[in-house]
This record gives C-alpha cells, sequence and structure tokens, in this order.
C-alpha cells in the first residue's frame, strides 16, 4: 500500500495501482473515454490529463502507476487546460447531431462537453465523415461519432475473445471498421453498446425508440441461462424498451449475453396472446378468464374422476420462477397426482434419487476465472452460458489455465484447447472411463470400487493427458454441460464424471439447462422428491414417461413441447394422446394450437415476480417492470386461482412474497439426506448405428428468445438449420454430392433437411438442432437415425 | 510491380516461396511473438503478385496465427502496402506538412491532370497509380514524391513532366 | 370650512358641478379616435412573438422537419407533449410516429419551441380556436402538421421578423 493525495485528499492505494483507479475507488472523478476498468489500458482518448507534483508535464491518470507521497491534482488549473484542450480536439471531428443521437443523454463526450468543452472551436476546416457499417442486427453503427477510444476493439480482444472490429488505415483516415463486411458474431457482442462512451455503437432494436431520460430503471434477473445475470429492465409507459446489464461482481461482472440484452424482444412480439383462449370443436376462441379457468378446471376434474389423479401430469419449463414451480407442485400433489417435473429436455432418470439437492457448478462462478485446469463435459459453453465462457477465456489468457474438452462435436471456443476429444454418441463414456483409469492407477480404493465398471478399459494417451493436466492444476473443475444432461446415458457419465473429479481432486458442477433448474429441484418441482428434498412416497412419472403418452391430461407451465422436449416426435403424438392439454403460456404455439384445449395467458419475465435460483445456489428475486400485456396474469395467481377453485387448502396466498415465504418455510423445514454415489452399470459396447446429435441453439433455448426477432436474425450468417455430418459419414452413406436428404426417426415422420457438410461433426453421427420448428417432428437426440437420399 | 491476376473470391494459397520467406522471417522472432512477422509477409505476398486482396491477408493470418482484422489494421496503415491492383508505376506523393509547405498540394494538382486520374486511381493503360503518403523523410528537398523505389525531390511542375515521360518511354 | 368655501360647495351641489365635469370626459373621449375594434371582423396587430396555436413546420422540399429528439417532451413544465418514434420504414430516419399535444395541459410557455433544434414545433399567433367534443384537445401529428401547412407563410414571416432581437 502507498498514500497518495488527490486534490488534497489522502488516499491509500494498492501498489502498482494506475491513478484512476484510486481516484475511482475514492469517489474523485477524472474523465475518461478510453479507460474501462474491466478492459486493458490503451491510454490513447488523453482525456484523463492530470498534474502531478514534480512531473513537467500533465500525466494520463489511466497509465500513471501511483507512487508513495505523490501528488495529484485533477482540477488545478493546469490539469483542466489540459482537459479542454483535449475535449477540443475530440470534438473537432465529432458531428453535433446530439438532436438525432440515441446516446443524447446518456452520452460521455456529451457530458463532459458540458464540463470541459469550450463554446466554440478554433477549427474551422471540414469535418471528416466515415461511411457507416452495416453489423447485423443488434447493433447500429454511426461511424462518423466515433472518438477512437478502442473500448469495443479491445472488448473483442479481451473479453469476447474475437476480435471482430479493427483500426484501419492512419491518420486522419484511420477508422474503426470490420473491413471485411460481416455482422458481429460473437455472442457477447451487445457489450460494445454499453461500452461505446458516444454514439458511435448502439442498439439497433432500441434505435430511435427512446431517451435514457423518459425511462424508468427496474432491477430484475435475466431469465435465459443458469448463471442469473443481473440486469435493469428500462420501461417507459409500462413497456420494456430495452434492458442493459446491472453490475454484479459474482456473477455477470459489468457484462451482459446478447441472449439477455436482447430476449425482451420476445416478450414485446407480435404473436403474445392477450387474453384467455378456449378450444371449441376445433376453433380457438377468446374467453373470460373465469370462463377459461373453470373450463380448465372441470377439463382436469373430469380426467380425474374418469382415470384417477394418477393420470393427470404437469410439465413447467426449466426457467420458470421458483413461485410458480413451489404452487404448481402444491396443486398437482393436492390433487393426488406426482407426475410432475421440469426436465423435458433430459432423457435419463436412472440416478435421479442419487442427484444432490439441486444441479450445482460446485464452486463460485466468481472462481471459474482462477481455475489452473478445467474439463468440459459435453458442453458448448461459450453459447450455452456465454458469460461463463467469458470467465473461463480469462482463466486461460491469464492464468494460462489448461483447456480441456470432451464433446460429441467440435464446438469452436473463444479460448485454445489443449485436449480435445471429439467422439459421437456413446464412445464418450467409454472416453470418460479412459480418464478415470488413468486418474485411479494409484488409488486403490477407488480402483476397488470400481473394478466391474473399468475392467476392460486401457487409457489412451490423450486420456492421460487431460488426466494427468486435471491432477497438476491446483484449482480444477469438471464442468458438465447441456449435452450430458441430455444424453441418455447422462447418469453413467454423472457417476464417471464424479469419479474423475474424486481422483483429481477436482470440483464436479453441471451447467444446468435453463435458467431455475436449480429453482425448481428445491422446490420440489419433481415426481421424486417434494419440496426442499425431501423425498416423495410414491414417485411420480418423469418427464420421459409422461411425454410418452402415460398421462391423460397434461398441465403446461411455459411450455411447448414439440419445441422444448427431448423428443419432438413423441412429446407432441403424447399431446394428441391426451384428453386435456392446459396450457399456461405467454404464446399460443403451434403444438399447442393442434393439441390443446385451453390457453391460459401469463406472464413474461419482466411483467413477473419470482426468484431464481442460480447454479451457485444463489436466491434472486426480480420484482416485475411492468403491468403484464393486456389482461395475461403472472403465472403465480393463475396457479393459485386454479388451487381456489379446486377448493384446495393452502391457497390464500396475496402476494409472490406470501408465496416466497411458505416455500422458503418448507425447504427449511425438509430433511435432505445427501445420497450416495451412483454406481452406473457397465459400459455397453458402442453401436454402430448413425446417432443424431441433436443442440439447441443459442437462440431457441426457450419460448421467449424463440421469438426475438432480431436475435434470430443475427444468426442468419451462421450456416442455416440442416442435416450436418463430415465427409465421411457423408460417403458412407452414399450422399455426398446431394444438397437435400430425408431424415428419419423412430416413431417420427420422415422429413426432408439441407444437407451441411461439417468436419466438426465426428464420424457416424448427424447433427440436427432441435428447439426450430424446421426439425419439429423429428425424434430424440442421441437416437439413431436413418439418412437417405431424397427421392425426386 | 506489375500486378497479376488473382481470383479474389476463393480461398488464397500461399505460395512455396512466399512460405518459405514467411518461415524465415518467423525464425527470427520468439513463438509468442509470431505476428511480428506480418510485415515482412506481407512484402512477400505483394512481391509474389503484387498486391494484397482480402483473401490474401487471411491467407497470412491464419499462416502466422492472428486475427485477420489484425493483419488488415496493419495493411492498411501502411502505404506501401497496395490492397487495390496497381499499375505499371506506382507514383506516391509525399503530403505532410514540410511538402505540404512546398507545394505539394500543386504537385498533387499537376499530376492528376497530367496523368488524367484522381489520387488512388490508375491511369486507363494500367501505366501509372497514383497515391498520396505519409512522410517519406525526405523533407530537406520537398516537395517529393517516389516512383517504384526512387525518390524524385525538390519537385517543380516542369520537372513532373520530364520524369513522367521518362518512366512512360521506359518501356 | 370657513363661510366661502360654504357658499362655493352649496352653489357647486346645485348647479351639478361635478356631473358636468364628469360629462365633459365622456364629452371629450366621445369626440377622441376609437381605440375599440369589431372584433372578429377587425383584428388588432399580433406581436411576432405570440404563443397561440402549436404547429409542426415542414422544410420547403414537404419533408417534415421534427426529427424526434425529444426535447420539447423533456422540457415542458406541464407534460402535455407526448412523443414515439421509430426509424421511419422507408429510409430509417428518425421520425415520429406519435406527436400530441393535450391543450388542456399546455401552459403556452413556448419552451417546446425553444428547446426545438430544427425549428418544428412552433406557436402559431392562432389564438381563436375552439373544441366541440371530448378529445378534440389533443393535437395529434397530422393535424399539427396541417396547421404548420395552412399557415407557413405566416409562421415563417413571424420567425423572420423576430430573428433580429435574439
Amino acid at each position: 500500500m502507498v498514500e497518495i493525495e488527490i486534490d488534497g485528499k489522502k488516499i491509500q492505494a494498492e501498489n502498482g495501482e494506475m491513478l484512476i483507479k484510486a481516484a475511482d475507488d475514492n469517489g474523485i472523478t477524472i474523465p475518461r473515454y478510453c479507460y474501462h476498468k474491466k478492459l486493458s489500458i490503451a491510454a490513447n482518448c488523453r482525456m484523463c490529463l492530470v498534474e502531478v507534483e514534480k512531473a513537467p508535464k500533465p500525466l494520463p491518470a489511466c497509465a500513471t502507476p501511483v507512487a508513495d507521497g505523490m501528488k495529484v491534482f485533477t482540477r488545478s488549473p493546469s490539469a483542466l487546460n489540459a482537459q479542454r484542450s483535449v475535449m477540443e480536439f475530440l470534438l473537432i471531428n465529432h458531428p453535433l447531431d446530439c438532436p438525432i443521437c440515441d446516446q443524447g443523454g446518456q452520452c460521455e463526450l456529451q457530458d463532459l462537453a458540458v464540463g470541459f468543452g469550450g463554446d466554440r472551436s478554433l477549427y474551422d476546416e471540414g469535418k471528416r465523415a466515415v461511411a457507416n457499417e452495416n453489423v447485423g442486427p443488434l447493433v447500429e453503427t454511426r461511424m462518423t461519432r466515433c472518438i477512437h477510444c478502442s473500448r469495443c476493439i479491445r472488448f473483442g480482444d479481451e473479453i469476447a475473445g474475437l476480435r471482430e472490429f479493427g483500426m484501419v488505415h492512419r491518420g486522419e483516415h484511420a477508422k474503426v471498421a470490420t473491413y471485411v463486411k460481416h455482422s458481429l458474431r460473437s455472442e457477447v457482442a451487445g457489450n460494445i453498446i454499453d461500452l461505446c462512451p458516444v454514439g458511435a455503437l448502439t442498439s439497433k432494436p432500441f434505435l430511435y425508440r427512446g431517451r435514457a431520460w423518459e425511462l424508468d430503471a427496474h432491477e430484475a434477473i435475466a431469465p435465459h441461462d443458469c448463471l442469473g445475470s443481473n440486469i435493469y429492465v428500462h420501461t417507459r409507459r409500462n413497456q420494456v424498451m430495452r434492458v442493459v446489464p446491472r453490475e454484479n461482481e459474482s456473477i455477470n461482472e459489468t457484462w451482459l449475453a446478447d441472449r439477455d440484452r436482447f430476449s425482451y424482444l420476445g416478450a414485446n412480439n407480435d404473436e403474445r396472446v392477450g387474453k384467455p383462449m378456449i378450444k371449441r370443436e376445433g376453433q380457438w376462441h377468446e374467453a373470460t378468464w373465469i370462463e377459461a379457468l373453470e373450463f380448465a378446471a372441470n377439463g382436469l376434474e373430469g380426467v380425474r374422476k374418469q382415470h384417477g389423479a394418477e393420470a393427470l401430469g404437469a410439465l413447467a419449463s426449466a426457467s420458470c420462477t421458483v413461485e410458480e414451480y413451489f404452487l404448481l407442485q402444491q396443486l398437482m400433489r393436492s390433487l393426488g397426482s406426482h407426475n410432475i417435473d421440469h426436465r423435458l429436455r433430459e432423457t435419463d432418470f436412472s440416478d435421479q434419487k442419487h442427484l444432490p439437492l439441486f444441479p450445482s457448478l460446485g464452486m463460485q462462478i466468481e472462481d471459474l476465472e482462477n481455475l489452473n485446469s478445467f474439463l468440459l463435459i459435453g458442453s458448448n459453453i461459450q453459447r450455452e452460458q456465454p458469460l461463463a465462457g467469458v470467465r473461463l477465456r480469462k482463466a486461460v489468457v491469464k492464468n494460462q489455465a489448461k483447456a480441456m474438452s470432451v464433446n460429441f462435436l467440435d464446438h469452436t471456443v473463444n479460448f485454445p484447447l489443449s485436449e480435445k476429444l471429439v467422439v459421437a454418441g456413446d464412445a464418450l463414456l467409454f472416453e470418460l472411463a479412459g480418464i478415470v483409469k488413468a486418474l485411479i492407477a494409484d488409488q486403490k480404493e477407488l480402483q476397488d470400487q470400481t473394478e466391474q465398471l473399468l475392467k476392460s478399459m486401457q487409457p489412451t494417451a490423450e486420456q492421460q493427458a487431460i488426466a494427468d493436466k486435471l491432477k497438476q492444476g491446483e484449482k480444477s473443475a469438471i464442468i458438465l454441460g447441456a449435452f450430458v444432461q441430455q444424453h441418455p446415458e447422462a447418469a453413467t457419465i454423472r457417476a464417471l464424471a464424479q469419479l474423475i473429479a474424486q481422483a483429481s481432486g477436482s470440483s464436479c458442477g453441471v451447467m444446468s439447462l435453463g435458467a431455475n433448474s436449480a429453482g425448481a429441484y428445491v422446490a420440489g418441482m419433481l415426481p421424486h422428491r417434494l419440496a426442499g428434498g425431501a423425498v416423495a412416497e410414491k414417485p411420480g412419472l418423469d418427464a420421459g414417461a409422461m411425454l410418452t403418452g402415460a398421462c391423460r391430461s397434461l398441465l403446461l407451465l411455459n411450455v411447448e413441447p414439440a419445441y422444448d422436449a427431448a423428443n419432438s416426435a413423441l412429446a407432441e403424438q403424447a399431446l394428441a394422446k391426451a384428453d386435456f392439454v392446459v396450457s399456461l403460456a405467454p404464446y399460443l404455439s403451434n403444438d399447442v394450437r393442434e393439441h390443446g384445449d385451453v390457453l391460459l395467458p401469463i406472464a413474461t419475465f419482466a411483467e413477473n415476480t419470482g426468484t431464481y435460483i442460480n447454479v451457485e445456489g444463489v436466491w434472486q428475486t426480480s420484482r416485475a417492470a411492468i403491468k403484464p400485456f393486456q389482461e395475461c396474469r403472472p403465472a403465480w395467481k393463475v396457479l393459485r386461482v386454479l388451487g381456489n377453485i379446486f377448493k384446495l387448502d393452502g391457497f390464500e396466498y396475496v402476494c409472490a412474497q406470501d408465496v416466497l415465504n411458505k416455500a422458503q418455510e418448507v425447504i427449511d423445514a425438509a430433511n435432505f439426506v445427501e445420497p450416495q454415489w451412483f454406481c452406473p452399470a457397465p459400459i455397453a459396447l458402442p453401436k454402430a448405428k448413425t446417432q443424431r446429435i441433436a443442440e439447441w441453439p443459442i437462440y431457441s433455448v426457450d419460448n421467449v428468445v424463440r421469438r426475438a426477432v432480431a436475435l434470430q436474425e443475427s444468426l442468419h450468417y451462421e450456416q442455416p438449420y440442416g442435416a450436418r455430418m463430415n465427409q465421411a459419414t457423408a460417403n458412407k452413406l452414399s450422399i455426398a454430392g446431394d444438397s437435400e436428404v430425408m431424415v428419419e426417426q423412430a416413431n417420427a415422420a420422415s422429413i426432408c433437411l439441407p444437407l451441411k457438410i461439417d468436419a466438426t461433426v465426428p464420424d457416424n453421427a448427424v447433427a440436427i438442432e432441435a428447439g426450430i420448428e424446421a426439425t419439429r417432428g423429428l425424434g430424440g437426440a442421441f437416437e439413431n437415425i436413418t439418412i437417405t437420399k431424397r427421392v425426386g | 510491380m506489375a500486378t497479376e491476376t488473382v481470383d479474389t473470391t476463393a480461398e488464397f494459397v500461399l505460395s512455396e516461396k512466399v512460405r518459405k520467406e514467411i518461415d524465415h522471417w518467423l525464425e527470427k522472432f520468439p513463438e509468442e511473438q509470431r505476428q511480428s512477422a506480418v510485415l515482412a509477409a506481407l512484402h512477400a505476398v505483394q512481391q509474389d503478385i503484387g498486391w494484397l486482396p482480402e483473401n490474401a491477408m487471411d491467407a497470412v493470418a491464419d499462416y502466422i496465427g492472428m486475427p485477420h482484422i489484425a493483419v488488415y489494421e496493419v495493411a492498411t496503415f501502411y502505404d506501401m502496402y497496395n490492397l487495390k491492383p496497381i499499375g505499371k508505376h506506382k507514383i506516391t506523393v509525399c503530403t505532410n506538412i514540410s511538402c505540404m509547405l512546398c507545394g505539394s498540394d500543386k504537385i498533387v494538382e499537376h499530376l492528376q491532370q497530367r496523368l488524367d486520374i484522381k489520387l488512388g486511381e490508375t491511369t486507363s493503360d494500367g501505366m501509372f497509380t497514383l497515391k498520396e503518403v505519409e512522410c517519406l523523410a525526405a523533407c530537406k528537398n520537398a516537395p517529393m514524391m517516389q516512383v517504384d523505389f526512387d525518390y524524385h525531390e525538390n519537385l517543380t511542375p516542369e520537372s513532373l513532366d520530364q520524369i513522367i515521360e521518362k518512366y512512360r518511354n521506359d518501356k | 370650512m370657513n363661510l366661502f368655501e360654504k357658499i362655493k360647495h352649496n352653489v357647486k351641489s346645485f348647479l351639478l358641478w361635478e356631473l358636468l365635469v364628469g360629462m365633459s370626459l365622456t364629452g371629450r373621449y366621445f369626440f377622441r379616435k376609437k381605440i375599440t375594434i369589431m372584433y372578429p371582423e377587425e383584428k388588432t396587430p399580433v406581436s411576432a412573438r405570440f404563443r397561440g396555436l402549436h404547429a409542426l413546420r415542414r422544410y420547403p422540399s414537404g419533408e417534415e422537419r421534427c426529427i424526434a429528439c425529444k426535447l420539447c417532451e423533456a422540457v415542458c413544465p406541464a407534460l402535455a407533449i407526448t412523443i414515439e418514434a421509430e426509424p421511419r420504414k422507408e429510409d430509417g430516419s428518425r421520425r415520429t410516429t406519435l406527436y400530441e399535444i393535450d391543450l388542456f395541459k399546455c401552459i403556452y410557455c413556448g419552451f417546446c419551441e425553444e428547446s426545438c433544434p430544427v425549428d418544428s414545433i412552433v406557436e402559431t399567433n392562432l389564438s381563436n380556436y375552439h373544441f366541440e367534443h371530448r378529445g378534440e384537445n389533443i393535437m395529434t401529428k397530422q393535424k399539427l402538421l396541417a396547421i404548420g401547412d395552412k399557415y407557413e407563410e405566416s409562421i415563417a414571416r413571424d420567425r423572420a421578423n423576430d430573428a433580429p432581437f435574439r
């Protein structure tokens, strides 16, 4: 620690810290453009010039390290003069178009021009103009306004790991540009909107639609991935105008993924249903809430009377709130059914009794960047949890962490992988088993425990290398991604991953699906566990069983089964088979339109009050920012009223907080016993058939983002959907030259898809996206698939 | 210095000669500083095909292991890289302060008139390309210009005409 | 009061002196030039700075001036202005989709006019207008533009006359 003096105020600062940081920490404002605490120091805007005693000239505060006894003056005549001159230089080429600039009112340059700008310029030559860049549907550019602070360039280089902008040409012709025209590809590119201190980079969906001063900021939680990023929802006249990040060092730092930033567009979409709807004689009709609720209750009661309570089932998405989960399970259990689940994308439930209280990362999100080595299993982390990807990239780039991946597809990641194994389907189990074998060579106890399982394993060199690197890492972690959870052998993979963690001294965690898997587990949204993890005496059916048509009636909470379920075809057939389908959702999706009976429109995230538990176990409550769209109601209210209509006890809640309090009470009182390790059955030889690998694209993970048009458009640079396979597989199937192929799975319709040759897909596998309209009606992920030539 | 025709849409393949040249430079720098070789690598490509199309820069970036945009930054910064195909002779006129004070504006104007092209353009007969450049360190004899690799100093409109004639006749 | 004063007072009282004084004033004004006018056939001159009914102006090319900067909305002390904006479909330029002034709320302070960077919203010299139905107090963008189109000549003249004093 050193002691310095800024403007006569004595302050303590860390050794080697930059002046501007010391000043910021002590509430002393120094103007700046290029400096950002999360980015490297460029010192190219020169706005932060301050006077330092004994220094002959003003020094840039962002690039001057503190020294003991340093005396700094930020407002002395010399400092002010320097700042004023810099301001004059910056304004030489900056257009005076504040009235039509979206940054007007929240612009750092505008603010400082008021503070430091002269009222006239000595410069009377022509201003320069720079052509705008078209960088896709999310970010709007007005490059003439650019002041060359280079924050966006550094963000791409250092944080996103994908340099898209650069400073091309020189001198007066220098400009920030992509040079080759293309859309931004980074999944966190939206952050450059916040970073840009002027109006050069602004939000395209928000373009011209509002002013900073008319917006009300509401604290909320982003409900699209398991991190629970903190956001501000900016509203005006009961409409969400935009979403910006809320700083939380332990979760999202100052960043926000594009999915969280622009998903509000889905909630504002025209497809929103504003009134309850009932299907009579194959036609949907608008209805009043009372009619619709009674229709729903009567329908459910009818099925219960006729077939018993076991015929009722409830499915919720993995992104609902704790309150909604708690009420839904309370409703269903009060009606006498344990058929409740939220794990629609999962297929293997055999180890469900052995799972922890909730799917957890097993470490702090913040600590991801301090890892020395980590192994990603079946994870496309950059696409699934973009900000976790940003953290891991930091670990690799700043901490020289060893990044390793065992995966079904060779996903591009924005950090170098030191080891990489890409195998199709069941072969992954062998790779993991090999790693376990390599790790336990000197651990007798574990050898005995796993003797049966690993009898014939011989670790390969790659497996040995992964094992060694995990062991060497002081802090190491195993992270399971979405593929693992969707895999039909998920239980075995989880068990093997735990063994790897145990043997290598790593932490083992899962990046759970949806935004609130943890909340669903804790609130008892499971067939075999009550709220708080207490064991259900008579376990009900899991999501897989329910969607194979075992339930005569289904209650859907924010779910679009044909898009959200592991097996789209089966899910739709289950809906068709059911006598009565109630959907609580903000939209009338195609599957519900065809097979549903009543739609109760519910509020989306900014309209709803609710609690999310993130993958770290942190409870975060998000309060409603606006009133629900038209006649929509928050789902917790709908569920409560359904409870009232059934005249059930314990549905006297007045507000969401009441529900939360009750849930908390039950959860605290519950007795959860940490279960034993699940010992999987010996691994069978991999099947030689061609398997499908189904990935939910980044902007198709839930019903709201699927309808965020700008997000969908931002993916247009990518190969559109299709059957992707490598050249060898295509040759084997003798379809290499075709542009379209017929794709067929068990119990599913045969559909025609474009054929894409993609080297990132391993042999004997076909990658076909799930969760999109084009592949609706296909069968399960990791199931066999038949590819045939298109006839005619 | 003539420009070869290059397919700018297909993937660019660095020729064996260029690869050797780049490898030669890569050897001079430590492994983590591979990007230091980019200047020499771009020169090698330019010597090979006369100019730097985007796909060639991408190929250099991939070969050295740099982001594509980082190579574009370098190539656009320096005037000696040709981002467009050029004529037989490349005329570069300094317009920085010393030359400007000694009348480089007039030189540029005269050249434009004489060659009937604007800055950055090539004459229709493919003979000359006219460019403006930053200081070429010959301030004492300003105004000056460089034709291909030769400096011509203390320029006047009359001397310009002679120089251009000389190059035009020098087939 | 002495005797002389008393006599003078009584004489004045009997001769209705004060009435005569009063009537003489009336008589003088009776023959002076009249200052009342026959409104609405006749009108008094109006200052170029008069703040009456609002209008939205256009450029001579016919392009509307308003660029949806929303400064008038922000500065309005009575919160009488409501604006919605988005990129215009045809050319992507910044335009309002809704521009409304509630004349019941408006206090005719003229701040909107002062704040406008493109001289779009102006207060004309029109002072005689009325509403017959509920809702007519809301001046929509169409109405405001129509007023602007109709009175552009006088609006422009007033601004030009006032310009030297600003």
